[in-house]
């Protein structure tokens, strides 16, 4: 049982490295306004139901990578609770991204699906 | 209550020992900023909810430091899409290595930095000065401790902007944000450490040492770019405006003409060997710039 679990978690992480930039630019590119790290972190656990997609602390290098690469840009504002916050907020090189990123996106999940739904064929025919 | 959160950012500074300084720092600021916040929300929600529960649920969510750290490690790893073009030299062959500065626009940064010195040292020299002494003489009042207080803090936040400066221009990685004080420590504990850390004091002395060094850095250039510039326009100021090499007196020494084509190429090669110059210092600077200016746990 143990054995599964890890091997699952060791499957979310790597599948979450490659996913985890197109969800945050999607968040970030679909906000109204800019947004900063933890309701960021909330929206997607929200979105995400029982299995929590990744650590929230997860996140921040993401969001500081995206930041490096100039897909996103951010401003650090001062806050009454506690330290300043950074606020992100998309770019138009993130936007072109977005567009890129989910047709590749669109085109592993149809690899992927066939791939799978082939298999369950396989044990139905055995 | 806030204890939790100082035990979890000094369990995530031992993970993350050996990374970057300014990663850590960068993490830890992360960190602070996302647990207060979630602390604060989770309390206004549920007002009669224990704090401690509240945060360890908090912790939770956001992952072990072990695990947070290894995902800043994983992030500084990976080669910033901006600076790949550096990457790409070490193949080329050594001429093209040597002349290749030319076409980098990383010298040209460097260059930059070493003329701007000039004027940032002049700036925090005087400020630094200025501060200390204003401090030392106001202390006998009433405004001394304040006073100095300011001072120091104005410090803090010139480290800050050189780092950027340095990271910008240099390409150094340097901290991205301030660094974070213990809430908990109070209002008056909160000035103590802050006199009491040795980064501040390491940026005053850098604020200070700025000025020679930037006197160093614009001297050595603008007289190697102005020597190389002056070996390669030698054949013009001989023939188009009869400048002699040399003048001293009523005597005037020309450079024979077949010293020019050496002169040119002589100009030419002591341009690139500038521009390497530039670089190399602005590589030595910076990694002093990170001792002097961006925190570093023992």
């Amino acid at each position: 049982m143990n054995v599964t679990l890890a091997e699952d978690k060791k499957f979310l992480k790597e599948l979450n490295a490659g996913t985890s930039a197109l969800v945050l630019l999607g968040v970030v590119g679909s906000a109204p306004e800019p947004m900063y790290g933890y309701q960021i972190a909330k929206l997607i656990d929200t979105g995400s139901e029982d299995v929590p997609m990744m650590k929230q602390g997860a996140l921040y290098p993401v969001l500081r990578s995206l930041e490096k690469s100039g897909l996103l840009e951010s401003t650090v504002e001062p806050s009454v609770t506690g330290p300043p916050r950074r606020y992100y907020r998309i770019t138009e090189k993130g936007r072109a991204a977005i567009d890129r990123w989910s047709d590749l996106w669109d085109r592993t999940k149809s690899v992927v699906d066939s791939v799978l739904k082939g298999k369950r064929h396989d044990q139905s025919d055995r | 209550m806030t204890k939790a959160i100082d035990d979890y950012l000094k369990k995530l500074k031992a993970a993350l020992s050996g990374a970057d300084p300014a990663t850590i720092q960068d993490a830890l600021s992360d960190a602070e900023e996302h647990l207060t916040t979630a602390l604060a929300q989770a309390l206004e929600r549920e007002p009669g909810a224990a704090a401690e529960a509240e945060i360890a649920k908090i912790i939770d969510t956001y992952g072990a430091p072990e695990e947070v750290a290894a995902a800043y490690k994983e992030m500084e790893t990976m080669t910033p899409v901006t600076l790949s073009l550096s990457g790409s030299a070490v193949a080329r062959p050594r001429q093209h290595r040597f002349f290749g500065v030319l076409g980098d626009i990383h010298t040209y940064a460097a260059l930059l930095y070493m003329l701007l010195s000039l004027a940032t040292g002049i700036f925090y020299f005087t400020w630094a000065v200025t501060g200390l002494s204003l401090s030392a003489g106001l202390m006998l009042l009433v405004i001394g401790i304040p006073f100095m207080t300011a001072f120091l803090l104005s410090a803090r936040g010139i480290a800050l902007i050189e780092g950027r400066i340095i990271e910008g221009v240099l390409g150094e990685r340097m901290p991205r944000r301030p660094v974070f004080f213990r809430r908990d420590l109070g209002w008056w504990g909160g000035v103590k450490a802050l006199f009491a850390d040795r980064t501040t004091w390491s940026a005053i002395a850098y604020m200070v040492l700025q000025l020679p060094l930037g006197i160093i850095y614009f001297t050595i250039t603008t007289t190697l770019i102005a020597v190389s510039l002056g070996l390669i326009a030698e054949p013009i100021l001989t023939y188009f405006f009869d400048q002699p090499v040399i003048q001293t007196g009523s005597y005037s020494y020309y450079m024979p003409v077949w010293a020019m084509p050496f002169s040119v190429a002589g100009g030419f090669l002591l341009l690139v060997v500038t521009l390497h110059v530039a670089r190399g210092l602005g590589r030595l600077h910076a990694r002093y710039a990170k001792r002097l200016l961006v925190k570093t746990e023992k």
